[in-house]
């Protein structure tokens, strides 16, 4: 195959994505020491600046617009950079590819009722809505924003497993999101918009192949009788620990995996998985100091 | 010969093929029924996903199979070239249909008989002589081919007469081509009879054939012929019913072909006989009407007009006709002449033709609609005016539409909800504004402008609160509604005079071209009903202003209703010279009906001229000693109403006289001795600019300089007297109504007003604390000018006017009532400038030591009660808002780094994704992948054929060597064998005795 657009920069042999976690640890950390290199050269430079203007302001005396004061140095950023990040595991979801008349799509459960009471399925199962917003709330949260998201699998009820790329902009509309999740389901893989990187692609089973070593996989489910109150729990793990949540995007029953170490309850009613998402993220948040 | 013998021997073949054949398919699928499944063909494919709703196609695919199929088909092919490669010749089997495989023994031999005969009648044999009968009877049948076996056997057993009968037919055949060909020739009887005697037998027949011939062979003929020769030998009856049969055939094809040539020819006849028929009957028609026209019945019954149509009609339909009548004939060639003229009927269409329809014009709009349509230009104008007061629309108009673009470009902070693509549409709306639209939006501005004097009026400023002031802001609301309906009128009907006059330098060419244009329009008329119109306006407006003003109207018996305008300040002087106020108004407002610019396009020139002299006139009113206020009143709505219609001429005029009244300035202050502080006629002049053009706007070519006029007037002249003092605070009532809607904040302003207050303090300086204050104010001779010594029974509003009269050392200056008043006024405007910057940033730093000052004013001993509650007021006024402008203050903190979020990329997907389809925008690119991912394919598969190839020889190949391995082997051991035999025999001594008992 050629390569589809001519894009300039190394050629794709060269690059080679690598898929195998460590080298991309190592890579990361390559990259994280570089940008911390690079940080401190940066602020000092604009300090100079800053100093620079600052005599000239006092020299004019003029009032400066109160937002964008040049003056008033900058804040250093938060130092300690732990670099455990979060994995979030979707278990169980709704996403299912059917051709009904003679396109493909998506099933849902308001769309495809008629279509999947004939084919004897009982359309309240097919809810690909649950895991759209569960990867909105996901990707929405602090946590991602600073980039503390490693990464999330989904794993559809079938036992296809795909993986969502923290940088992904999930598109908010169900019907576009449908659409993308149609496209990945059948190609297997979608690149960003003008660049060849993949940032969702459908992977090899078990999921457990790409956590990294030391992760803690948690568990949620409503059945189970440990109530805990999240933000307390988040702070029991030990900052080097990688955490890895699994959670149901299924309307009913219980994620049944045999990896989770742990499950846990994070409310005494059943929560969304959104919600429970949420919560998790808000925990998470507000432990690393997120704001 | 050897051909048949061949043939014979191929149809043997046949036949004995035939039973193998007919044995052999059948018995391989026997074979196969009867074969165990292989296990691996029965293993299908399975799909990895099951896929709801896609239907199970393709799954049939049975590798298994497919791939002992593939095996099959290499042995079939690929072993037999391989084990021809060794040989050096190969039998082909050449027969026709022996290579395929699907034709049965019947079809083959089908085909096989229809090449013989194609080949038979071709071109090339069609002349060739038959050496033998298998040509001429083996041919056409090959239904009989079991009869024609049976024939060849009996060939052998036939006998001469058969033979002879044929070689009869031949020869009469070869006979008849002779004859063909050598019909003229006489020797043909010498040959016939040459050739006859051969075959004694028949010679009676042949004789009586030739004899009864008579000019032309004809093929059927022959075939009697033939008949006969058949009845007579009795053999082959079919073969002669197969020629004819052919004959028949093609005589019909002849026949076809005559006939349908003779049904076109018969077609064709009968269409000319009806064309003809027509014809005649129309040739009777036309004389029959023709002479039907020429009596008189016809006549009676249409319109002589249209007869004459009718007869030149027939005139020229049938020109020869009228042969008969001449005299008729000359008659209606006349009228024919009178017909070509168009009557006016005729014309009458034509014109209508020609006429413009009728359009729908818009339907009279409701006042409601009238009103909501002003509501929304005022709406608009308004947003446009609040444009300008900001900073953005200082620069020119390309700026303003870089600034636009700038803000279209601009990235957003992207929230959190945003979808990320294409779906927001920004539409920022333009704001184009015409020129004119900028005109009326100014006058609009200017109005408002009036009203916001209205209100600074009812909120008190002190200055202008003289009974006769009031009456002229009364009067004033008055004009400006009569104004406001008469420029809006004026402006629609002389819009296109001002869009053409955009430049000074234009004006004159405009001026020309417009005039130009003008000649072609009946000029005068126009020009009389404006005249008309114009009076009637004057008239209505002279006549609503003494109802409005309330004054008596003087007798204008001796005004001149046109007046020229005046070219210079003297000729108004003296056409103004006693005149009364009203009168005076009248003389302006005639001369500018008479003169006005939609009239006449050097009108303009005029008018310009005018307006100078006009302006000058006023300001020389402002410098006379007994003020005519009124009049200067009066006098403020023309010049307000011509510098809308010249407003760049009024502009170019405002700024000298700013421009020469600094120059001015500039010159008093550099001697000291008399005061520098404006005259009355600067204050007029800076009062009517505030009035015409709008002083909101960020940058202005008049207000501006004016406005920084006016603060170079309070920074730099030093206060001297209260005269000074009350010039100050009419100055910085003056700013203050300037600033009040743009909000510009104006240091001079305040600052006086702080000297002020400071002058009514009664220690002389006040504490250090206010140092570098002095520092500003080291020109202004403080003295407590403003120190209220004894009590003050009531406070009067100052009259301005009257203050300005007085001289400088007046002892009016001196008196506490004075400066209570002054106080007053100091205190109302301070007031007013709290109202309009309390939203600036540095309120407290600027208001809160005036608050301090204030009340240590107010505790003065002498001060009276009300003036000290308004000072009390005032200060905690200011200390208000500056507690606000604290709390929204928030302490100076270390810029925080927003935390920068991951870049997210957005995924690209389809809107309806095929699968298999490319998505590449460029469809050649996406065309040539596929024929590039097809070629990739097929050549994936020729390797794979071709490896699959390979591995099958090599298996060939392999087992031949394992053959030859096991056959040496084999030899070898039986040669060992042998030898073993041999050794043992030879050991165990039974292989003769001699040579043991040699040994021995």
């Amino acid at each position: 195959m050629v390569r589809p657009y001519a894009i300039k920069g190394k050629k794709r042999k060269n690059r080679g994505e690598k898929y195998d976690k460590e080298e991309q640890e190592h890579e990361e950390q390559v990259e994280e020491e570089e940008e911390e290199e690079k940080e401190p050269a940066k602020r000092a430079a604009i300090e100079k600046t800053t100093e620079e203007v600052e005599g000239k302001e006092e020299e004019e005396g003029g009032e400066a617009g109160t937002d964008e004061l040049v003056g008033i140095p900058i804040a250093p950023p938060d130092k300690k950079n732990n670099k455990n990040g979060v994995i979030f595991v979707l278990e169980k979801a709704s996403l299912e590819v059917a051709k009904v008349g003679k396109s493909f799509q998506l099933l849902n459960s308001d769309d495809h009722a008629n279509f999947l009471r004939k084919n004897n399925k009982n359309p309240a199962d097919y809810r690909p809505d649950i895991t759209h917003q569960a990867l909105l709330s996901i990707l929405d949260s602090p946590v991602n924003k600073a980039g503390r998201l490693q990464a999330v699998y989904v794993r559809t009820e079938k036992g296809v497993l795909f993986e969502v790329k923290p940088h992904v902009r999930i598109p908010r509309t169900y019907k576009r999101f449908s659409g993308i999740m149609l496209q990945l389901l059948q190609k297997l893989n979608i690149t960003a918009v003008g660049k060849r990187e993949k940032l969702l692609r459908v992977i090899k089973n078990p999921v457990t192949n790409y956590f990294p070593v030391n992760s803690r996989k948690i568990g949620f489910s409503y059945s189970s009788d440990k109530l805990v109150k999240m933000r307390k729990y988040v702070d029991t793990v030990g900052d080097d620990v990688n955490l890895v949540f699994v959670v149901g995007a299924m309307a009913h029953g219980k994620i049944e995996v045999d990896y989770i170490d742990d499950f846990i309850a994070i409310s005494g009613y059943p929560l969304s998985a959104a919600m429970c998402i949420a919560r998790i993220t808000e925990a998470l948040a507000d432990k690393w100091s997120i704001l | 010969m050897a051909k048949q013998s061949n043939d014979g021997a191929k149809t043997k073949k046949k036949s004995n093929k035939k039973h193998h054949k007919k044995s052999d398919p059948d018995a391989i699928s026997m074979k196969l029924k009867s074969q165990k499944p292989n296990p691996f063909e029965t293993i299908w494919s399975r799909r990895k996903f099951d896929v709801l709703g896609k239907k199970r196609k393709g799954e049939e695919r049975r590798i298994g199979r497919a791939r002992s199929l593939a095996i099959q088909k290499r042995k079939k092919t690929l072993l037999k070239e391989y084990e021809q490669s060794t040989k050096s010749s190969v039998f082909v089997d050449k027969r026709i249909g022996e290579q395929n495989d699907d034709l049965g023994e019947f079809e083959k031999g089908i085909l096989r008989s229809q090449r013989e005969r194609q080949l038979k009648l071709g071109k090339k044999s069609k002349f060739n002589l038959s050496d033998g009968e298998e040509d001429e009877f083996d041919a056409p049948d090959f239904g009989s081919l079991p009869e024609r076996d049976d024939f060849e056997d009996e060939m052998l057993s036939d006998d001469d007469n058969y033979a002879d009968e044929s070689k009869i037919k031949l020869l009469l055949f070869i006979m008849m081509m002779l004859y063909n060909l050598f019909i003229d020739n006489p020797n043909f009887l010498v040959t016939f009879f040459f050739i006859s005697p051969v075959y004694g037998k028949n010679f009676v027949f042949v004789f009586i054939y030739i004899n009864g011939r008579d000019d032309m062979f004809s093929f059927s003929e022959r075939s009697t012929v033939l008949k006969h020769l058949n009845s007579h030998s009795a053999k082959d009856p079919l073969e002669g019913d197969l020629i004819e049969g052919e004959e028949n055939k093609h005589k019909s094809k002849k026949e076809i072909m005559e006939e349908v040539i003779l049904k076109s020819k018969f077609f064709k006849a009968q269409k000319a006989r009806d064309k003809e028929e027509n014809e005649q009957l129309m040739d009777e028609l036309d004389k029959s009407f023709s002479s039907l026209v020429q009596s008189q019945a016809l006549l009676s019954l249409t319109e002589p007009g249209k007869m004459n149509a009718l007869k030149a009609l027939v005139n020229k339909s049938i020109p020869d006709e009228h042969v008969k009548k001449e005299e008729l004939a000359v008659m209606q060639k006349a009228e024919t002449n009178n017909q070509e003229q168009p009557d006016s009927y005729d014309k009458l269409v034509h014109e209508m033709v020609l006429d413009m329809r009728a359009r729908p014009s818009d339907r009279t709009k409701t006042p409601e609609e009238i009103a909501q349509e002003e509501r929304e230009r005022l709406e608009r104008l308004e947003e446009e005016r609040q444009k300008r007061m900001l900073a953005m629309d200082y620069s020119s108009d390309e700026d303003g539409e870089n600034a636009e673009k700038d803000y279209a470009q601009r990235p957003r902070a992207i929230s959190g909800d945003d979808l990320g693509d294409s779906f927001a549409l920004d539409d920022e709306p333009g704001n184009k504004k015409g020129w004119v639209d900028e005109i009326l939006e100014r006058k609009d501005a200017n109005d408002s402008e009036d009203e916001d004097e209205d209100d600074s009026e009812d909120l008190g400023s002190p200055e202008d609160t003289d009974e006769d002031e009031e009456s002229e802001e009364e009067e004033e609301d008055d004009e400006n509604e009569s104004e406001k309906t008469l420029s809006f009128k004026d402006w629609e009907q002389s819009d296109d005079d001002n869009v053409g006059t955009d430049l000074e330098e234009d004006e004159e060419t405009d001026e020309h071209d417009e005039a130009i244009g003008d000649e072609d329009v009946d000029k005068k008329s126009r020009n009389k009903t404006n005249k008309t119109e114009l009076k009637k306006c004057v008239e209505s407006v002279d006549a609503k202003k003494p109802k409005a003003s309330g004054k008596h109207t003087s007798t204008k018996s001796d005004i001149p209703f046109i007046i020229e305008a005046p070219k210079n300040l003297d000729e108004l002087s003296s056409l103004l010279e006693n005149r009364s106020n009203d009168d005076v108004i009248v003389i302006i407002n005639r001369i500018r009906a008479s003169n006005a610019i939609k009239l006449a396009a050097e009108n303009r020139k005029k008018m310009q001229v005018f307006y100078g002299v006009l302006l000058q006139y006023f300001a020389v009113l402002a410098n006379k000693k007994p003020l005519n206020f009124e009049l200067s009143n009066l006098l403020v709505k023309p010049i307000m109403e011509m510098s809308t219609e010249i407003p760049f001429f009024s502009a170019i005029c405002a700024r000298e006289r700013i421009l020469r009244s600094r120059v001015q300035f500039c010159e008093a202050l550099k001697n000291h001795e008399n005061g520098c502080w404006p005259t009355l006629k600067t204050l007029f002049l800076l009062r009517l600019w505030s009035m015409i053009f709008p002083c909101s706007d960020y940058r202005h070519v008049v207000t501006t300089p004016a406005l920084l006029l006016m603060c170079e007037y309070l920074m730099r002249c030093p206060i001297m007297s209260g005269r000074d003092v009350a010039i100050g605070s009419f100055l910085c009532s003056m700013i203050l109504m300037f600033t009040k809607q743009s909000r510009k904040f104006c240091p001079e302003a305040i600052m006086f007003l702080r000297t002020l207050l400071m002058a009514a303090t009664e220690h002389k300086l006040a504490s250090e604390q206010d140092s570098q204050f002095y520092h500003f104010m080291e020109l202004k001779a403080l003295r407590p000018l403003l120190c209220i010594h004894d009590g003050v029974d009531e406070i009067n509003p100052l009259n301005f006017l009257m203050v300005m009269e007085m001289s400088d050392d007046s002892s009016f200056f001196r008196s506490d009532n004075f400066r209570a008043s002054a106080l007053l006024t100091v205190i109302e405007t301070l007031q007013g400038f709290i109202e309009i910057y309390d939203g600036l940033n540095s309120f407290p730093e600027i208001f809160l030591p005036i608050a301090t000052l204030l009340v240590e004013v107010s505790e003065q001993k002498h001060m009276p009660k009300a003036l000290k509650d308004k000072f009390n007021n005032v200060s905690q006024l200011i200390k208000k808002k500056a507690d606000k402008t604290h709390t929204l203050r928030r302490p100076l903190q270390l810029r925080k780094q927003k935390p920068a979020p991951i870049k997210l990329l957005n995924p690209k997907f389809e809107e309806n994704f095929i699968k298999g389809r490319d998505y590449d925008p460029d469809r050649e690119r996406a065309e040539r992948r596929k024929l590039q991912k097809l070629i990739k394919r097929e050549a994936k598969g020729a390797a794979r054929e071709l490896r699959k190839d390979n591995y099958f020889l090599y298996e060939a190949k392999q087992r031949d060597r394992e053959l030859v391995e096991k056959e040496r082997a084999a030899n070898y051991g039986r040669a060992i064998a042998f030898l073993q035999e041999q050794e043992h025999a030879f050991k165990s001594g039974q292989l003769g005795k001699g040579s043991k008992k040699r040994r021995r």
